[in-house]
């Protein structure tokens, strides 16, 4: 039930992203909840999987939130660096009293990457260092269409410099969030549910909206489990710690 | 009668309290609103120093290199000391907004000069190879994008402020508790097309931009 209604959401939110999107707006999409995302739907979802697994482990041993984001093409007239430094202020990830957040944007078709730090980690990966990462450790399995193994390859040394930097505590800032807020959630879910109940009873009858609306509902979150970014949604995964960047970082094509 | 006075005294109390405790609530935000300012603003002069620091390194990496045009260097040298020439207070937002337009003049100068240096580095190819070069582009563009956010995240501060002190009730005290409205950064001059610096690596055929 709670379930249904959280997808119902984010569907309503992709549905929202997609809207902006056609209409041109500089909008960033909703914060993931996930490390690795992939919008242009040409990882592997065994890659993708395996990738995820290895930065919720790494924020679980060291606290730092490393996101990779796979989109197919910058929005219309946006410039790579804008968009990233907006992106990452609007996920916010890192915590929030470290900072210490990174995110490996990745724009396929317009063969462009960026690596954005976070003000914590700029000392473990300054720029030389991203720039370094880019070039010489992503790029080159990027211009042979090895997308996944040059991930993997950037996720891994990206890992390797920022590891050591900040002390983990265990868990995730989900897993740590989830516990929580599920019962006011709960609560929140089903003031929202009853409101949508007993404002449909008031105009049902009275219009065709009043009997369209709950099923649309509904709709929106079948549509919204399948697409969007989140894969598979478990229980941990990534949630913005609060982290800002000023922004550090290097970008680079391929 | 003396029930009377006692309650127009009282209603007086009343209003003086209040008056007294909304200018002191006033007072307070818009000395917050007007640190905040101040610490954006240094923020904005620390990545400007930042930049200024990685020119002698560059120029002497750059210099090195087999004939390379002294004009652009001395360019860059002349942009920077032309900085310098422009002092502002590092601990507090400039109040002028003449004196910050001709800071960002100056600063503008060095990044039009730096871009420049970096097109023509394009034709020489040892430099190109040069590892302590590609180092500093990398530190160059990743400072001019953090001057970019600083400048954002200032304008930004001040833009509060600013409306901050032409709000009701603050808007009837500003002046009299000495706060004015700061300026802002200007969109220079054709930023649009601008000193972006963006570099390619290895790809072959390099479309002019």
């Amino acid at each position: 039930m709670a379930r249904k209604t959280w997808n119902g959401w984010v569907g309503v939110t992709i549905f929202f992203f997609v809207l902006c999107n056609l209409l041109g707006a500089d909008i960033p999409p909703p914060a993931p909840g996930q490390f690795f995302v992939d919008y242009s739907k040409v990882i592997p979802v065994q890659v993708a999987n395996q990738l995820n697994n290895k930065l919720t482990q790494f924020e679980r041993d060291t606290s730092n939130q490393i996101l990779v984001v796979v989109f197919s093409n910058l929005p219309f007239g946006a410039s790579l660096d804008d968009y990233c430094q907006t992106v990452f202020r609007a996920w916010k990830p890192g915590q929030k009293d470290k900072n210490n957040g990174a995110v490996l944007f990745v724009f396929l078709k317009d063969r462009k990457m960026r690596i954005q730090t976070g003000l914590g980690l700029e000392g473990a990966l300054p720029d030389i260092t991203c720039k370094r990462i880019i070039a010489d450790e992503i790029a080159p399995y990027f211009k042979k269409g090895q997308y996944a193994e040059g991930l993997t390859v950037g996720v891994d040394t990206m890992i390797a410099a920022t590891r050591g930097e900040y002390k983990g505590t265990g868990r995730t800032k989900k897993s740590a969030q989830n516990e929580k807020t599920s019962n006011t959630q709960s609560v929140v879910v089903l003031i929202i549910l009853i409101a949508i109940i007993l404002l449909s009873r008031k105009f049902r009858g009275n219009s065709a909206f009043g009997n369209s609306s709950p099923g649309w509902y509904i709709g929106g979150g079948g549509g919204g489990g399948g697409g969007g970014g989140g894969r598979g949604g478990g229980d941990d995964g990534f949630s913005g710690g609060g982290g800002d960047s000023g922004g550090g970082g290097s970008s680079g094509n391929w | 009668m003396l029930k009377i006075i006692f309650g127009i005294l009282g209603a007086l109390a009343l209003v003086v309290i209040i008056l007294v405790s909304t200018i002191i609530a006033s007072y307070n935000g818009l000395v917050g609103q007007s640190q905040n300012v101040d610490a954006k603003w240094a923020q904005v002069q620390t990545v400007y120093q930042r930049r200024a620091d990685l020119i002698p390194n560059l120029v002497n990496t750059v210099a090195g290199a087999a004939n390379f045009e002294k004009s652009t260097l001395t360019a860059i040298t002349d942009a920077r000391a032309s900085v310098g020439r422009v002092q502002l207070d590092p601990s507090k937002a400039p109040a002028d907004a003449a004196q910050l337009a001709q800071y960002q003049a100056a600063q503008s100068q060095i990044s039009s000069a730096l871009s420049r240096l970096l097109v023509v580095s394009e034709n020489y190819p040892d430099l190109k190879s040069n590892t302590n070069f590609r180092d500093l582009q990398a530190q160059i563009e990743g400072t001019e994008n953090r001057i970019s956010v600083a400048r954002q995240d200032f304008n930004t501060a001040v833009q509060s402020y600013n409306t901050s002190i032409r709000t009701f009730p603050a808007v009837l005290l500003a002046g009299m508790l000495g706060f004015s409205s700061k300026p802002y950064f200007q969109a220079d001059a054709g930023s649009q097309a601008a000193p972006k610096v963006n570099f390619d690596f290895g790809a072959p055929a390099n479309p002019s931009h």
